[in-house]
This record gives structure tokens, sequence and C-alpha cells, in this order.
């Protein structure tokens, strides 16, 4: 008969042990843990503290006050219905609790897609608007990304962010994701599955359609920041102490950086940029 | 289809203890199963694990490991259970290892509670049109005004 794993455990330590044990080539990847628990209390304890109208006004600083509910969206500890009825409750009308439900209904929206398509988050779901062609991105990950050490303050800690709490704030995963597929040239599957070993919410849904947002195979454009942008909602704690403060990649106008990332770019539509 | 003794696979879509399955038949034995395979192909990390490990010990499930519908079937037949039943999920995976399911015993594959009762027939070009699609459904609050 099969062995089954164990349930009972002295307290977190002893679970993590247990499971690097089990799970080696896991712990070989990375043997950091999250601080995030999983389970519904603390599922419940997060939908609680969900605050809509803050949410709304601040949710693209790095300090806003974001929900953390992904990682129990995405294994359904917690239902989207469930949050969505929650967002409703907690504020004070449904105005306020708009822009909550809004991103709620990304995940649905992605999941929809998913059902549609299958394996296929994992191919183009339109041609590239950038005017380059797949063989011009890199297939794999470059080392100094994945390990953090490419000398710009704000992707090497947000590199050690997700590898160690298997969390990045929406804002910062779309800053990541722009750096590595434009300014770096690797194709979005590399950086996704980066993600998906780390991150807590990993969902190839989610995960795989927003890279494809970010590439511009799934949008009408692809997503760029300037270093304005990110040093404005990261309220500059990278930039103050960035070693490449004075030669930043990222510190031009959308028109110059455009210029310079997407050469043979046919003209793109003149709509604001607008976030995800 | 009727169960006298199924037994209730749960999978990484749904760790909740009001999973549709585990509500519809308390008591059933019900099992996890670590799907090793994927776990290698996408290269899991620990803290990942730790996360889903922590959400199942809340819940009443026995916790196995290997290829998943070999260790679900054969759960079942230790219970000497005549049905499985699971949660829906739009993974191509879940589908593949359902299918295998189904070749050896009943599967009763329980939806859950959709995010809007919005027409399952939207266009999902974009998110804009899906958007605008369910937004009032989104923002209404029908657990109050219930059919």
């Amino acid at each position: 008969m099969p062995e089954d794993m164990r349930r009972d455990f002295a307290d977190r330590e002893d679970l993590i042990a247990y499971l690097a044990a089990q799970f080696p080539a896991a712990a070989a990847e990375s043997a950091a843990v999250s601080a995030t628990r999983g389970g519904r209390r603390a599922a419940e304890a997060r939908l609680a503290a969900m605050r809509p109208a803050p949410y709304a006004a601040t949710r693209n600083f790095l300090g806003g006050a974001v929900t953390r509910l992904s990682a129990y969206l995405r294994h359904g500890v917690l239902s989207l219905a469930e949050a969505r009825r929650a967002a409703l409750r907690a504020a004070p009308g449904p105005e306020e609790a708009t822009k909550l439900i809004n991103e709620l209904a990304w995940r649905d929206y992605w999941q929809r897609v998913y059902a549609e398509i299958g394996e296929g988050v994992w191919e183009d779901r339109e041609a590239s608007k950038t005017g380059l062609s797949a063989t011009d991105y890199a297939a794999d990950l470059p080392a100094d990304i994945a390990t953090g050490t490419t000398g710009l303050a704000c992707m090497d800690a947000f590199s050690h962010e997700l590898v160690s709490d298997g969390y990045l704030h929406n804002h910062a995963r779309m800053w990541l994701a722009a750096y590595i597929v434009h300014w770096r040239r690797v194709a979005w599957q590399a950086g996704a599955r980066w993600f998906l070993s780390h991150l807590l919410d990993g969902d190839p849904a989610s995960n795989n359609l927003s890279w494809q947002w970010v590439a511009g195979t799934f949008s009408h454009r692809p997503y760029i920041f300037n270093r304005e942008n990110l040093e404005r909602y990261s309220d500059g704690v990278y930039c103050r102490a960035c070693p490449l403060r004075n030669t930043c990649p990222f510190d031009a106008s959308y028109e110059t950086l455009q210029a310079r990332l997407f050469p043979h770019a046919p003209p793109l539509p003149a709509a604001p940029r607008r976030r995800r | 289809m009727s169960m006298q003794r199924p037994i209730v696979w749960v999978h990484g879509d749904c760790l909740s203890p009001h999973h549709p399955g585990l509500a519809a038949y308390p008591g059933a034995p019900a099992i996890f199963v670590w799907d090793e395979e994927l776990l290698t192909a996408l290269r899991i990390s620990l803290k990942r694990i730790v996360f889903i490990y922590e959400c199942l010990l809340e819940l009443p499930v026995t916790i196995r490991r290997g290829d998943v519908a070999a260790e679900v079937l054969a759960f079942a037949g230790e219970q000497r259970a005549d049905g499985i039943v699971t949660s829906d999920s739009p993974a191509p995976r879940f589908r593949r290892i359902r299918e295998r399911l189904e070749t050896v015993l009943p599967v009763r594959v329980m939806s859950l509670e959709p995010f809007v009762r919005a027409p399952q027939r939207v266009d999902l070009a974009r998110f804009s049109r899906y958007w605008q699609a369910i937004q009032a459904e989104a923002l209404s609050d029908f657990s109050d005004n219930a059919l």
C-alpha cells in the first residue's frame, strides 16, 4: 500500500525540514520559504483586512493597500465569488469597490481564456507589435537576472524578493517583465517559467497571459515604463541607492525609449499608456 | 450516475474547506496527490510546496505523491470506492487526468461558484470587452436579492 505523507508537525520549521527532505529538487531550486502562510485561516484574515477604497487610490504604489489575496485565489482557498462579495461588503458603495472587483475580474478573464486555449497560453496569442521577430529574443533567462546581480537596484531587489518570498507587487512584476523582454530581449516564456517556479500565486493562465500582455502578443502595444514612473510608484527607494543611477537604462521619455527599444516598430496607436 | 461510496480527489485548484466535493459527500475519504511530473517540469521551488502543504493541513485529506491518476485510482481501490468526485478546472492537465480516471471509475466533476452569473459566451479577445459585458453583474450584490 502506498505510503501517506505526514500530517503531524511540531511547528512550521518541522514541516519545512520534512518537505525539503521529501522534495530535494525543489529545495535545490530555492530553499527559501515565504512569510506568507497557506491555509483558509490565513486567507480569511487577509479577506477581513481588505480595504477597497484605499486599494483603488494606492494600488499602483509598492507600498499601497494591496490585498495579497492572489496565492489564496490561485489555489482556490478562497473563491473569486467570495472575494467579490467581501469587496462589496467592505466598501461604502459599489463605486468604491469597482477597482478591486475589476482586478478580480482579470483573474476570471484569464481563466476563461485558459479554458478555451489550454496549452496555447505558452504560444504567442498574436503577432508582436514590436517590429521584432521571435529569433531576436534569447531562449533562456540570463543568470544575472535570476541571481539578482544586474547592478540595477530595482530589478535586483525584485529578483531577490521573487525568489526569497514568492511574491511581487503587480507593478514590480510588470517592470521586471518589461525589463526582461524589452530591454534584455529575452523570450517572455523564459520569464514566465521563472515566475511560475517561484510565485506562490503562479498560474499558467494569469502568469503567461500577463507576460504576453507585457510582450505585446496579447495587447495592442508592448508595455514599457520609464524611470520617472518606477521612481514615483516605488517612492524612489531603489534609485536613491542604485549604483547605476547616473547611467539608468530607464531614464528617458517614453518616446525615446520606444524608438530605442523598438526601432523597426510600425507606428503604434497613440492611446494613453494604461496599466493592467 | 449515483455514487454510494465515492472518494473525493482534491487538486491544487481548489484547496478550500468549502470544496464542493467535500461538502456534497461529508466524511468521504479524500486524497491529494503531488504531481511529481509537474513539479519537475515547472521546477517548482520549495516555498510553493510549503504554501500548498499548509493549505492541505487544514483539509481532511490523505496526502500522497507520484502519478496523480494512478495514485487516485489506487486510493479508490483501497477504499472500495464506486466513483470519484472532484472540482472543475480549466487546466488541460486536469482534463487528461480526469480522462484516465474515467476509464476505470465514474467521475463527478463539480462546478465552483462562478465569479459572476454572466453569460458563459462573452467576447474574450480583450479584457475591456469582457469587463463591459460583466461589469453590472460583478458590481451587484446578488446575495441580497437572491433569485
